[in-house]
């Protein structure tokens, strides 16, 4: 029994140590790794338009909804980009609008519509580690960072799931929230499939896991591109039991959204037609 | 009145002891070989040790005040144990030095295992809520630390403006600034304070640094009783060998006693491992307690003492002494373990543990008497004994003659004696009357110690080093965005800052305020509750959206349905929370929160509080059940309510006299001074059994009423003394103790000690005398 199982084991290990070897030869940096990542996870399209909903999970299991129409344009000539983010719910916020221009290697700039107060309000945006609407993903993890920040190196290779993975390692190079990052990269699509931030104490803090991957298209014929999107994710913080479910729906790429659309002006009189 | 069988019974028994004794006498070197066997037995045990200085450990997790502050922790998010580390500059904090040492502080503190990293508060980690330039920052103070001069000016101002920090983060006059630094619920305060220490500056210039905070002086003080205790016990153990010799001048009596003592010692504490349970502060204090109580076999060697000069033959005068003492050593014996065994009624599980150790451990003592005593007397050489028994009976010297003399004085003298004890009383009375309840952890440690001077400093300059939570608690989700919600709530904060123990209230109410105020172009006129919970909801909603989360989270809960107002105290006093509580009762009562909301203490100042009413009014029950168990053990003996509850009468004497100067002195009637009474009932009720017991032999004897109780002055009761001076020397080395609880424990149970063995001795003649017309008729 046992022999014929080594026996049948035999070519699949001469398979795995040419690929091993082939993958070796090819073998990308981590930096290309999180480049490409990036690419894929924050600039899918050039402008993308979707509903998102945020569950904001406490430890005692209490939850707060933060449902938003979320716009981005990609700048075609940088690596800028420009977020409108529309919140429906909660219902005393509705009409709440935000914009931010990410640049992508300074300080953000950004606004906010308060609609008691029926004014525009610029906001500093000294730390894009801070948490993004109170959930456990912080501006950065919404809209990406800066890739030079961190110091990424190719672990090793696993699997999540069904998907080979590159597990890349990122360390900041400057002192923020984390000291540590694992990023399990989808080898395909470059999706991440999980990472997990290490604290002060080098201790796991933050674990992020991609639990639902749809592709989804724009255009048509030649001009067809598929878009592979991770539509649920959460971000759990494993040290205060917190944790942030997103759920991306009605997505779509290539929409044609206008510079005018990510404007002081349309805080005030968001446009309708994308909002909805 | 006494029955057949109940005499034939007791014959039974005496003829066992007896039995057992002689048996010992025979046997002196089997004896004392089986116990060496039977005690390394139990020293083997001791490799299973295992220490919890822990002494939030106290309460059960069951208690509801546990299950209710955790639920508080939960719903907002916060942690039971922060230190807090001030730093004070007389020239200010907010200055380049000093800003980069807290920076580099904080980024190290977050580095020490067992600290929340996420949690750390300080100058570098919080969020501000400010306008800069036009535009409104939400989030770090600062994203660097301030270099120019100017720069470091605005810092200041920018630090002082918001009124969320003003003694909370930073003093008034910016003199003071203090790094919060959460701890895991079962990480060490003082541990994490130790490592805290080793990264101060070892050249700090013109920063001092303090740590302060419940889980540093907790943790320190359990620590700190450990330590005390290694050095206390053989201390005890050293005081009581000498005054054991100084007493007797025999070598072999002092380690048969101190052999007595250690048997008792390594089979409670071995038993105790060995069960798997952990060494806890309270147990610690065992083997003190055990060798103040092996110090009854002084009445062996005292009864000895005379015996052998009326008998001059050793195995006999043995044999004569222990039927003699029999009784009264079985039954004093017997009551303190009963009154010790009365902490097991405690909810207090250490407690519990450690009346139990206690109580087993005289019931070893108790056997000892029996069998490794004479064993050990029996080795006596014959021309040794002659010099102790001149010691023992004074050879018509000095001690000899003032007992008589003294016995003859208070049957004389009965009623004018009673008048003076009658008197006493009365100002006892007084005293008592004005005892005061109170409780302060950082109080037991002395004035200069390194942690009540942080706390004073620390309390002096910022809100107060004690939290204490509100919790409103609504009916519905939402409820706490109404305006006129918020409005209680800041109602609330201002009556309870009336009270200037109050250092800080803060609560959702503020963080509202400042949002509107700073929407509105940093307008004073906007520093206001809004009118609608809309505008509410959005402000928090905007706040929610840059800041920590936790900033939200600790103020108010996920619905909107609970919020939590932060209460920081100036004081540890168990006091000051009381009145929190009272004076937010009384509030509330006349000006109801909207939709019948309610509050609810939590937070460590209220569990202070909890805990050390349920360890005092759980110590006063134990005591009661001690009493009550001393008293039937005394009726069993003296087969007589009477004198039952006369033997009695001396102790209930002694702890009112004693908590009567309590209170007159002002005295904090603490968990202690509590603990005290009940540890002292099973021990101080001795020397009434031994005078009771001897005297009724004597009388029954020799029916000369005043001649009796002369002789049981005289003889009995100088071991009463001996073994009151003994107890009293042991504890009273413990009044050198660093912890004043150990302090007042010494002091108070040395004064017990002797003021029992005094009322024993003096007015139990005295009652003999006025009412033996009562007493005597029967027992006789």
């Amino acid at each position: 029994m046992n022999r014929v199982r080594t026996l049948a084991a035999a070519p699949a290990v001469v398979i795995f140590t040419a690929l091993a070897v082939h993958a070796q030869r090819e073998r990308p940096t981590g930096t290309e790794i999180v480049e490409r990542s990036q690419q894929a996870f924050y600039y899918a399209g050039a402008d993308m338009r979707a509903r998102v909903v945020m569950e904001l999970v406490s430890e005692s299991n209490k939850r707060r909804t933060r449902d938003l129409t979320m716009l981005r344009r990609n700048d075609p000539k940088s690596k800028n980009q420009k977020y409108f983010i529309y919140f429906h719910e909660p219902g005393d916020v509705r009409r709440t609008t935000l914009l931010v221009w990410k640049y992508y290697e300074r300080d953000d700039d950004r606004w906010i519509f308060i609609p008691a107060v029926n004014a525009v309000r610029r906001i500093a945006a000294k730390d894009s580690r801070s948490s993004f609407v109170g959930s456990d993903f912080s501006y950065e993890d919404v809209s990406g960072r800066d890739v030079s920040a961190d110091t990424h190196t190719l672990l090793r290779e696993d699997r999540v799931g069904d998907a080979d993975c590159f597990v890349v390692q990122s360390i900041p190079k400057a002192a923020v929230d984390y000291t540590k990052k694992l990023s399990w990269i989808d080898k395909k699509s470059f999706l991440p499939r999980k990472e997990e931030y290490y604290d002060a104490q080098n201790q796991l803090a933050r674990v992020f896991t991609a639990d639902r991957i749809e592709v989804f298209t724009s255009g048509t014929g030649d001009a067809k591109k598929e878009y592979p999107t991770v539509v649920k994710r959460t971000m759990a913080n494993v040290k205060s039991g917190h944790r942030t479910e997103v759920t991306f729906s009605s997505m779509q790429h290539d929409v044609g959204l206008d510079d005018g659309v990510f404007t002081e002006r349309s805080l005030e009189s968001p446009p309708q037609k994308w909002i909805q | 009145m006494v029955g057949l069988a109940d005499s034939q019974r007791t014959r039974r028994a005496d003829a066992f002891v007896n039995r057992l004794t002689a048996l010992s006498l025979d046997h002196p070197w089997w004896t004392i070989g089986l116990t060496i066997v039977a005690t390394l037995a139990f020293a083997a045990q001791f490799r299973k040790i295992t220490i919890d200085t822990d002494p939030k450990h106290m309460l059960p997790v069951t208690s509801p005040v546990r299950q209710h502050n955790d639920q508080v922790e939960r719903d907002f998010a916060l942690h039971a144990d922060t230190i807090v580390l001030g730093i004070v500059n007389e020239r200010g904090v907010v200055n380049h030095q000093t800003l980069t040492r807290i920076e580099r502080l904080t980024r190290e503190i977050q580095k020490i295992p067992g600290v929340i990293v996420r949690d750390v508060v300080s100058l570098s980690t919080i969020d501000n809520v400010a306008v800069r330039g036009g535009q409104l920052l939400v989030g770090p103070m600062f994203d660097a630390v301030p270099g120019s001069d100017a720069d470091v000016a605005r810092a200041r101002t920018s630090v002082l403006e918001n009124p969320l920090f003003v003694n909370r983060i930073i003093s008034r006059d910016a003199t003071t600034t203090a790094v919060y630094v959460p701890i895991e619920p079962t990480a060490n305060g003082k541990a994490i304070a130790d490592e805290i220490r080793a990264l101060l500056p070892s050249e700090p210039g013109h920063d001092r640094f303090y740590l302060a905070g419940d889980p540093v002086a907790r943790d320190t003080f359990g620590t700190e009783m450990f330590r005390q205790m290694a050095v206390f016990s053989p201390m005890a153990g050293a005081v009581l060998c000498a005054v054991l010799w100084l007493i007797f001048r025999s070598t072999l009596l002092v380690v048969a006693n101190m052999a007595v003592a250690m048997t008792s010692i390594i089979w409670s504490m071995g038993l105790l491992m060995g069960l798997g349970y952990p060494v806890h502060i309270m147990s610690s204090m065992s083997p003190v307690f055990l060798m103040a109580i092996a110090t009854d076999s002084v009445h062996i060697f005292n009864e000895f003492g005379f015996r052998f000069r009326e008998v001059p033959d050793k195995r006999r005068a043995l044999l004569e002494t222990m039927q003699a003492v029999a009784g009264p050593v079985f039954y004093s014996d017997a009551t303190t373990a009963a009154g010790f065994a009365a902490l097991a009624t405690a909810t207090i599980v250490p407690v519990k543990i450690f009346g139990l150790v206690v109580a087993f451990g005289t019931l070893v003592i108790l056997l000892m008497s029996f069998t490794l005593v004479p064993a050990i007397l029996s080795l006596l050489r014959e021309d040794r004994i002659a010099a102790i028994t001149r010691r023992t009976a004074g050879d018509g010297h000095r001690p000899g003659r003032w007992l008589p003399r003294l016995g003859w004085f208070c049957s004389r003298r009965a009623r004018a004696i009673a008048a003076v004890g009658a008197a006493s009383l009365i100002v006892a009375g007084v005293g008592l009357s004005r005892i005061h309840v109170n409780n302060n952890m950082v109080h037991w440690f002395k004035s200069g110690s390194e942690v009540r001077t942080a706390d004073r400093i620390l309390n002096a300059n910022l809100g107060g080093t004690s939290t204490a939570y509100l919790t409103v608690q609504g009916r519905a989700e939402d409820v706490i965005k109404a305006p006129e919600m918020l409005r209680g709530i800041e109602g609330v904060q201002r009556e309870l800052e009336k009270d200037p123990r109050v250092g800080k209230t803060f609560s959702v109410v503020d963080y509202v305020r400042r949002v509107s105020r700073v929407l509105h172009a940093d307008d004073a006129a906007f520093d206001r509750i809004p009118d609608s919970a809309e505008e509410v909801g959005q402000y928090l909603f905007l706040f929610g959206s840059s800041a920590k989360p936790s900033d939200l989270d600790n103020v108010v809960d996920y619905p909107f349905q609970n919020a939590n107002i932060f209460v920081q105290l100036k004081s540890w006093d168990a006091d000051v929370m009381r009145d929190i509580i009272q004076r937010t009762a009384t509030y509330v009562g006349s000006r109801p929160l909207p939709g019948a909301a309610t509050i609810r203490p939590a937070g460590i100042a209220y569990f202070n509080l909890v805990w050390s009413d349920e360890v005092l009014w759980g110590m006063l029950e134990s005591f009661s059940a001690g009493i009550a168990l001393v008293l039937l053990l005394l009726i069993a003996q003296t087969r007589s309510l009477r004198w039952g509850v006369l033997a009695c009468l001396p102790l209930l004497f002694t702890i009112a006299l004693i908590y009567g100067v309590v209170g007159l002195v002002g005295k904090d009637f603490d968990m202690p001074v509590a603990v005290l009474s009940t540890l002292s009932l099973g021990l101080a009720i001795d020397f009434a059994i031994h005078f009771v017991a001897r005297f009724r032999e004597r009388y029954r004897q020799d029916p000369r009423l005043d001649d009796a109780l002369v002789w049981t002055v005289a003889r009995p009761g100088r071991g009463i003394f001996l073994n009151a001076i003994l107890f009293a020397s042991g504890f009273a080395v413990m009044a050198l103790a660093d912890l004043t609880p150990y302090v007042t424990v010494g002091v108070l149970m040395a004064a017990i000690m002797l003021l029992s063995a005094l009322m024993s001795v003096v007015y139990l003649p005295v009652l003999i005398h006025l009412f033996h017309p009562v007493l005597l008729k029967e027992g006789a």
